[in-house]
């Protein structure tokens, strides 16, 4: 459930980058590569799709579907509050996140 | 009237959210309370704390109720769960003081449980739908009616705010209106799903009152017709007369989670016990289905046989269910309710920075001299917005300091809700407007801190007893109680430094960032 | 909101708001109710079934005709869009009940 919000978290982020006021917060530049900007925006989207079958994992189909709408609330509004005070902070735990949480999944899971 | 579609949707937006702003605002918090109902009145009633869970509660359950109601009409017996342990029964009888007895049962001894008067996490599930102590029906109409000023508000929102995608993670802190406008949207768009969902759930929660014609057209005027085809309440058999036991509870239970896949028993019906016709109704847990139409099966109440099963199946009762379902949200684990919870409380904030966004656009127009309309306004965000969260907590603080065997205690418990709220409405009348807020948010701080601290002084489950036994229904009620505090203290700061106005160019860049909301 | 402007046309505005409110009122509940009572008869599913479509979809009928309301260009014309719906709805229930009852 955990590893299904941090995806969901570091979605947004990606995404997030992928806009100019927020890249020139993080990157200092607000001009942001072509490629670059398509790749963050496929990882964004791919994340958080792919937090959607990690909610399905955890909750069943019934429940998980439903799930997923809310932790996508949850996952974006702690970004949104962060961005400004720390805008940093926020991007670079986006790729901790899903690695902690997933690990910590799996080590559960044994 | 206006120029445009997207102005008149502003103009719509500003004025059906305003309006009713106050009610929804009273509505969203005591509603995303309920979430937490059973833990709340588990919490309010420390006399039960010691209860355990017992997987063979039913058929202690059902042995004690044979000792003390043989001979009823019917026995209904909620089974105790994770979050309640324990285990409530119901049956008509007609020397009871209401013409029923409703009694909590200890699941490992089937002794009865009493507890001290009140309302419990139930205060708020009333208060949320039929604002409590009015009359049902004038109370279910209020809510009705503003659900639907919500909802056309949520609509010509979606059409005023043309920069969703775009401002997506857009947020600005300290810049005056601009940052009120900025919250606004995010809380708003950031649960835009659960705002939509809650609010036409909602109306369908209440639309057997609301919009009874189809029932009427379709059913000549009868209900019961029309609830005996939707809701299959049926009516038991006849008594034979004939003494017969019943037969042995758990293999039903068994039997009844088989034929789920796994899902449990949640509630127990018997009729006629004790009678050669009795019969015996399980049906699953809310909590393992998002619909709310349940999924039964019947036995003979001797034999154990099967006798039918009901499957919700019908696609528009089913899609009632789930949408009925949606909106109590009994169904998943803590973590779902959890996540609707936060829900929650992102649309109380949304109505609540709603309101004081309007409040802040006036005195900037208006500068010193604002006018009365403003000024009421003014008084009104107060006295709801800081003033409904101290109610709150004076009521969760009756619960445990009022005398435990002052007669009307449920009463009182509501009347110290209702004096709170009182005296926070009327102070901002005699204070400086930045003044009250400050003053109301500090004592709302305050007071939710103080909750756990009474509840360690006046029983045994307080945090260091609960945390210590990973109790985490009682300890998360205490734990919530401590998070709201600290927010309504950082609030409360937050107010405190923000400068008394904003700088006229900065009014001017919150104008120009939306031109069609600054009218 | 144009607040220098002179009192008649102020009272107009008002007058016109006013309208409009009771269009949306009364009018989106008039429209919402008969949308779930031809949807209730009309349907060619159980009785009940067909009752609980029309409930739950009226509510989304009256959030639609409030938006119109508050949109149109006029006050007359926001009344005759609430009006060409209603009587419709009316007399598309009045003929499906026709139908039902011979």
């Amino acid at each position: 459930m955990l590893f299904a919000l941090a995806l969901a978290y570091a979605g947004f982020a990606a995404l997030c980058l992928a806009m100019e006021r927020h890249h020139g917060e993080v990157f200092g530049s607000r001009r942001i590569p072509p490629k670059r900007r398509l790749a963050l925006r496929l990882i964004g989207w791919t994340l958080l799709a792919a937090s959607f079958p990690a909610c399905v994992a955890s909750w069943g189909w019934v429940i998980g579907p439903a799930a997923w709408c809310g932790l996508l609330t949850a996952a974006a509004l702690p970004l949104v509050l962060l961005l400004p005070y720390a805008p940093r902070i926020a991007a670079g735990f986006a790729p901790v996140a899903p690695i902690l949480t997933g690990l910590a999944a799996l080590a559960a899971r044994i | 009237m206006k120029h445009g579609f997207r102005q008149s949707m502003a103009w719509l937006h500003t004025w059906s959210g305003l309006l009713v702003g106050w009610v929804l605002f009273a509505v969203f918090l005591t509603g995303t309370v309920s979430y937490f109902r059973p833990e709340i009145s588990l919490w309010m009633r420390p006399e039960l704390h010691g209860a355990a869970p017992n997987p063979r509660a039913a058929e202690v359950i059902l042995a004690e109720l044979q000792r003390r109601a043989p001979d009823v009409p019917s026995w209904n017996i909620q089974l105790p769960t994770a979050h309640n342990p324990v285990a409530t029964a119901f049956w008509r009888d007609r020397t009871a003081e209401r013409g029923f007895r409703l009694i909590q049962m200890d699941p490992r001894t089937g002794g009865e449980l009493s507890a001290r008067g009140t309302a419990g996490g139930d205060f708020f599930y009333a208060f949320h739908f039929q604002l409590y102590s009015m009359p049902p029906l004038w109370g279910r109409w209020i809510i009705s009616f503003c659900a639907m000023f919500m909802l056309v508000a949520i609509v010509s929102g979606i059409v005023t705010h043309r920069r969703i995608f775009a401002d997506f993670f857009t947020f600005r802190p300290r810049k005056g209106q601009r940052s009120w406008l900025d919250g606004h949207a995010i809380l708003a768009v950031l649960a835009l799903p659960y705002h939509l969902m809650i609010t036409y759930t909602g109306l369908v929660t209440l639309m057997i009152l609301t919009m009874p014609w189809a029932i009427m057209t379709n059913f000549d005027g009868q209900r019961q017709a029309f609830n005996a085809a939707v809701f299959g309440i049926e009516q038991p058999g006849p008594r034979s007369g004939q003494a017969a036991p019943l037969t042995p509870i758990m293999p039903l239970l068994d039997e009844a989670s088989r034929r789920w896949q796994g899902g449990q028993v949640g509630r127990i019906t018997v009729s006629n016990p004790g009678d050669a016709n009795a019969t015996i109704l399980l049906a699953q847990r809310d909590s393992e289905r998002l619909s709310v139409s349940r999924r039964t099966v019947i036995f003979d109440g001797t034999t154990g046989a099967f006798q039918s099963a009901r499957e919700p199946d019908a696609p528009a009762d089913e899609t009632r269910g789930v949408m009925y379902g949606l909106h109590i949200g009994r169904f998943g684990d803590g973590a779902v309710r959890a996540l609707l919870f936060l829900c929650g409380l992102m649309g109380t904030a949304m109505v609540a920075t709603g309101t004081i966004l309007w409040a802040v656009k006036q005195r900037q127009k208006a500068g010193a001299l604002s006018r009365p309309g403003a000024r009421l306004v003014e008084i009104l965000n107060v006295g709801t917005i800081a003033g409904l969260p101290i109610a709150v907590a004076v009521f969760f603080l009756a619960n445990r300091l009022l005398p435990v065997d002052l007669p009307q205690r449920a009463e009182w418990e509501v009347r110290c809700f209702f004096i709170a709220w009182g005296i926070a409405a009327l102070h901002p009348l005699l204070r400086r407007h930045r003044r009250a807020w400050q003053e109301q948010l500090w004592t709302g701080a305050v007071l939710f801190l103080a909750v756990p601290l009474v509840n360690a002084a006046t029983t045994h489950s307080h945090l260091g007893a609960t945390l210590r036994a990973g109790n985490w229904v009682l300890a998360g009620v205490d734990l919530m109680l401590l998070v709201f505090g600290v927010l309504l203290g950082a609030t409360a700061r937050i107010v405190g430094r923000s400068r008394p106005a904003a700088t006229p160019n900065r009014a001017a860049e919150g104008r120009r960032a939306m031109p069609a909301l600054a009218e | 909101m144009a607040r220098s402007a002179a009192p008649a046309s102020e009272r107009l505005r008002i007058l016109g708001i006013l309208s409009r409110t009771v269009a949306a009122l009364f009018g989106g509940y008039a429209a919402a109710a008969l949308a779930s009572v031809c949807l209730a008869v009309g349907l060619p599913t159980s009785p009940a079934e067909a009752a609980l479509t029309g409930m739950m979809a009226s509510f989304a009928v009256m959030t639609g005709a409030v938006v119109w309301v508050f949109a149109a260009a006029t006050a007359l014309r926001a009344w005759i869009g609430i009006a060409i719906p209603i009587v419709l709805l009316g007399g598309i229930f009045l003929l499906l009940r026709m139908g039902h009852g011979a």
